[in-house]
């Protein structure tokens, strides 16, 4: 029973890890229907900044916290001029390809700028290092952080496009964007914010995980498929769908490797998936998308 | 139209030709250098055995060559990328043969790439030193051209077993990854097992990425595992021992040259006092901070600005160290044929480096390694933990 | 010059190039004709089909594995186990057809990436049948009767089989299956309506592309006298990719150019050492940004003569003009569309 409660509460604590991931992807998706590869290598990126300002030029944790999240926030707006605008016209595999590049470029340069100090460098933790009792099972005092975070993000999210102005001139801007125009809705400014907002998501969720998943410069890689399958997984036009992937997924591996395997934790998420997607072609709580003729 | 043709037919004729080597170097060696090649991952997750090993050995030239070189020829190094994968280090070793021409290779970072490329340099007779990939069959059964001074998995999945016996495990269990890394100690850890007729009470996997080990270490506490043999990378090994220490699990844990850096390790735990049942092996057991490395810190700083000191820089330059006094040997009149007769000349060799003296027994072995250095954590330090030599 | 021209003297160079190379470059140009079939096949699939599936470099493995294994495990010769790799990667590429009967766009391409994964997770771990992680040699046929030394000998079968599937693709494209491709691509709904069969087509141009794929594969071992599953991983893809969008999707020969430029970049790269990643992103993102429909609509522009006809590039699928469209049928029908 025990090991239970352990499998289902590191499910949960793993899959607000990608849960935060999948936000990221969501928000920029609900508004321009187009997925960021780039988005694990953003949220790499704020992970370093942070380090080096943390870290290495000893600054306080809040300033590099949100420095960081500024700095993830202007390589976002930076992927929306340089990927998206000049390449939204020509279809959805150019943009794909082109955040594709721009990965390459952020690691790349990361790897450059960091990689010769260590191979997995560990950022410190918000609270203490050490576990702390929940109920009866033992937990991480970060990874509660995570989980709070990622509850917080998304009920910031859903208020922001239920009630404000600015949500409901992303979701117009997704929805049609020439008609978005007509009424006057600055249809490329939503595009470039939303990019930064989703980068500056990716910043703030790095430099929260990074104490569990320590940095290097390929942590985006694995962390954005995860997320990315978590998000499809939940619809991904659905904020609430990015949480509840995000969980789902983080528990369905913990039970596949507490019940079936450790050589099963990896791919389990992916097998779900694929079949997942037959049934619901869409994800449990996307829209069903309009036919387009 | 004509001249069109004529133009096209010449860029595409130059762009193939462009790929075609020119030149008539000989093997490697003129009369002022000797161009010795190496081939690793220079990008990716485990650049550290390519571009961080590569790093090392160039300081390592870079000082020989300030003293004057090897019989007044400086040292110069050519390196390839094989991106860790069969096809990359094919292709690598071809280019570092072929084209680029060098004398001798020192490098193998990662161990899929480097078994791939073995026949082609057995055919080509090209002398080979490996210096980080660990597999067996790289070296074994023993080619006339091929050397390493790395540990190979076979000495230290045994040496992992035998330190847990002798601190008298009831339990054996293993954690490995399963990708072409963890494999390569997997197997021969298996086969050490049979051969004492032990069987691990859990056999667990873990990924590189890895960020969680609950799962794995729920699964060793329920079966009462004593000893854990760690055939993982230092981040699931990182995660692991905090998970485990969670749930207040405390075996002996065994790692292997993976997880050399241990300071850096008790920080990636981040839980005071994670490491006080740690000891893994260390291909160079002293640590970067040490007082005696610091022409070598110094070295590094100068040529990569942005870097520091490493465990991977200190795995080149101590096999490096080997080839040069190879190469000094091999004396003025330097051939490949002498060279390797100078390598097979190399007994009880100090480098300062590994932990044991560098014995090459060709043509019986070729794996000129055979200590293996324990290290451990205490008191904020890494300790030496002894020294095993197997034969 | 035209583009046939451009493909005549581009396989005139190939044929010729094992008498000049060295054993490197040789290596290289065989290479290049694998990727140049892979990217065919990819660019059937979707340039001209409109699938935006991520498993062509999974099916590039599963023909190698096939080939390689059933040589190592079973004994057959190379010329048997070659061509039973590249069906099974049809067959299993067919399969991949239903799912994407019911989802699209970002949505198949994921389930194609969950399938991926699954696949390189079943080649690491199935260890009994593929053996594992690290891969495993695999013997290079021989071609002693001939007169050539093996590596001279693939070069030159690689060489035929690229010509023939080359060919091959060219008379797909301009038949009424290509047609139908096409349509397909470019609005579904209406092509189904004017009795494309969907199921069908869709299942031909998979199968296409895995058969493409596998073929790729089963020539793999023989090249490299190797197998193992780190070849055919998210890169190797995003690779492929990478080539179609640089050459031209919709487009034969700008596969061709795509696919040789980026072999032929990637061994360049080699230079950049430690900043591979950096100028690997760099040039992917300049190409995509300066020519988004691929070389071939540059070359179409500043050759004279060039007149590539079967260049098919897609007309826009904005959001905004898709938005439109919709706009139009659910005013002249008065609802919302299913």
């Amino acid at each position: 029973m025990l090991v239970l409660s352990y499998l289902l509460v590191t499910g949960i604590t793993t899959g607000a890890l990608y849960a935060l991931v999948a936000l990221g992807i969501v928000v920029v998706y609900k508004a321009t229907e187009v997925v960021n590869l780039a988005h694990g290598e953003l949220f790499m990126m704020g992970g370093f900044l942070a380090y080096t300002l943390h870290v290495m030029v000893k600054l306080p944790y809040v300033p590099s916290l949100l420095l960081a999240v500024a700095g993830s926030f202007a390589i976002g707006i930076l992927t929306d001029r340089v990927a998206f605008r000049p390449l939204m016209k020509e279809g959805l595999v150019s943009v794909l390809l082109a955040t594709i590049g721009i990965s390459f470029i952020l690691k790349g340069t990361a790897r450059v700028l960091w990689g010769g100090k260590g191979d997995y460098l560990a950022f410190p933790p918000l609270v203490s290092p050490e576990p702390i009792r929940i109920g009866n099972v033992m937990i991480m005092s970060q990874q509660l952080v995570v989980l709070l975070a990622a509850l917080a993000v998304m009920l910031v999210f859903a208020a922001f496009f239920k009630t404000t102005r600015a949500g409901k001139f992303m979701q117009a801007t997704a929805s049609n964007p020439r008609a978005a125009a007509l009424v006057g809705i600055h249809v490329s400014r939503v595009y470039m914010y939303t990019f930064g907002v989703g980068a500056a998501v990716a910043g703030a969720s790095a430099v929260l995980m990074a104490p569990l998943t320590l940095l290097y410069p390929d942590i985006g890689f694995a962390l954005f498929i995860k997320g990315f399958a978590a998000a499809v997984l939940g619809g991904l036009t659905s904020v609430p769908g990015a949480i509840i992937g995000g969980l789902l997924v983080g528990i369905l591996e913990q039970l596949a490797a507490g019940f079936i395997g450790t050589t099963m934790q990896d791919v389990s998420a992916f097998i779900i998936i694929m079949f997942a997607l037959i049934v619901l072609p869409t994800g449990i709580l996307g829209v069903r998308g309009i036919r387009k003729i | 139209m004509k001249s069109y043709r004529l133009v096209l037919n010449l860029t595409v004729a130059t762009l193939i030709g462009g790929l075609v080597a020119v030149g008539h170097a000989e093997d490697g060696v003129t009369k002022d250098e000797i161009r010795i090649g190496s081939f690793g991952p220079l990008a990716g997750p485990v650049y550290m055995y390519g571009k961080l090993a590569m790093n090392g050995l160039e300081a390592l030239f870079d000082k020989v060559n300030q003293e004057g070189g090897i019989h007044g020829r400086k040292l110069k190094l050519v390196r390839e990328d094989d991106a860790c994968k069969p096809e990359g280090g094919i292709a690598a070793v071809k280019k570092l043969i072929y084209d680029d021409k060098v004398f001798a290779i020192n490098g193998g970072g990662c161990s899929n790439s480097t078994l791939a490329a073995r026949p082609e340099i057995v055919k080509a007779g090209i002398p080979f030193v490996v210096n980080s990939a660990v597999a067996d069959g790289i070296s074994s059964p023993p080619a006339p051209n091929i050397f390493t001074t790395q540990l190979t998995a076979t000495i230290e999945s045994r040496a992992q077993l035998r330190y847990a016996l002798e601190q008298k495990a009831k339990k054996v269990a293993i954690v490995a990854q399963h990708d072409a890394w963890g494999r390569s100690r997997y197997e021969p850890m298996m086969t050490a097992l049979k051969e004492q007729s032990i069987r691990p009470v859990s056999d667990e996997e873990m990924t590189i990425d890895q960020n969680d080990g609950t799962a794995q270490a729920l699964k060793l506490m329920q079966t009462g595992a004593d000893a854990v043999l760690l055939v993982v990378y230092p981040k699931p090994a990182a995660v692991l021992i905090r998970d485990s220490l969670k749930l207040g699990y405390k075996p002996l844990w065994i790692g292997q040259t993976a997880i050399q850096d241990l300071p850096q390790l008790q920080e990636q735990v981040g839980i005071p006092g994670a490491l006080e049942k740690f000891v893994s092996i260390a291909t160079i057991p002293a640590h970067p901070d040490d007082p005696e490395m610091a022409e070598w810190r110094e070295r590094i700083k100068k040529l990569f600005p942005n870097d520091a000191l490493s465990v991977f820089n200190l795995m080149g330059i101590g096999s490096g160290m080997v080839v040069v006094e190879a190469l000094k040997r091999a004396g003025p009149d330097l051939t490949r044929e002498k060279f390797l007769t100078a390598m097979g000349s190399i007994k009880n060799f100090k480098t300062g480096m590994y932990p044991g003296p560098i014995t090459c027994k060709p043509p019986v072995s070729n794996q000129c390694n055979q200590s293996v250095g324990w290290i451990k954590f205490g008191d904020g330090k890494p300790k030496s933990a002894g020294v095993t030599t197997l034969d | 010059m035209s583009h046939r021209a451009f493909l005549v003297v581009l396989f005139a160079a190939l044929a010729l190039l094992p008498i000049v190379a060295n054993q490197y470059t040789l290596f290289v140009g065989n290479l290049m004709m694998l990727y140049i079939i892979l990217a065919l096949g990819l660019n059937l699939l979707v340039g001209f089909a409109g699938q935006l599936a991520f498993a062509n470099a999974a099916m590039y493995g599963i023909g190698a594995y096939g080939a390689a294994l059933l040589q190592v495990r079973l004994g057959l010769s190379y010329w048997i186990a070659a061509p039973c790799g590249a069906l099974l990667a049809m067959a299993i590429g067919t399969l991949l057809a239903f799912p994407a009967l019911r989802l699209s766009g970002i949505y198949l391409a994921l389930a194609t990436l969950a399938f991926a994964q699954f696949t390189q997770w079943v080649l690491l771990h199935w260890t009994t049948v593929t053996f594992g992680a690290g891969g495993f040699p695999v013997p290079q046929p021989d071609f002693s009767s001939f007169g050539v030394s093996p590596d001279r000998g693939i070069y030159y079968v690689s060489w035929v089989v690229t010509i023939v599937l080359l060919a091959f693709a060219w008379r797909v494209v301009r038949s009424r299956i290509g047609r139908a491709f096409v349509a397909m691509r470019d609005r579904e709904m209406a092509a189904q309506a004017l009795g494309v069969d969907l199921l069908r087509y869709k299942a031909m141009a998979f199968a296409l592309s895995g058969f493409y794929a596998g073929t790729a594969g089963a020539l793999y071992p023989a090249v490299l006298g190797y197998v193992s599953p780190e070849g055919f991983d998210l890169f190797q893809m995003i690779l492929h990719k990478a080539m179609i969008v640089v050459g031209g999707m919709g487009s034969i020969v700008g596969s061709v150019i795509g696919a040789s430029l980026l072999v032929y970049l990637l061994e360049v790269l080699r230079q950049f050492k430690a900043t591979q990643e950096i100028v690997f992103g760099a040039l992917l993102l300049a190409f995509v940004l300066f020519q988004p429909r691929g070389l071939v609509e540059f070359l179409k522009r500043s050759v004279p003569g060039w007149a590539e006809p079967l260049h098919y590039a897609s007309d826009s699928e904005s959001p905004a003009d898709i938005a439109v469209a919709d706009e139009v049928v659910a005013g002249s029908r008065g609802g919302a569309t299913r």
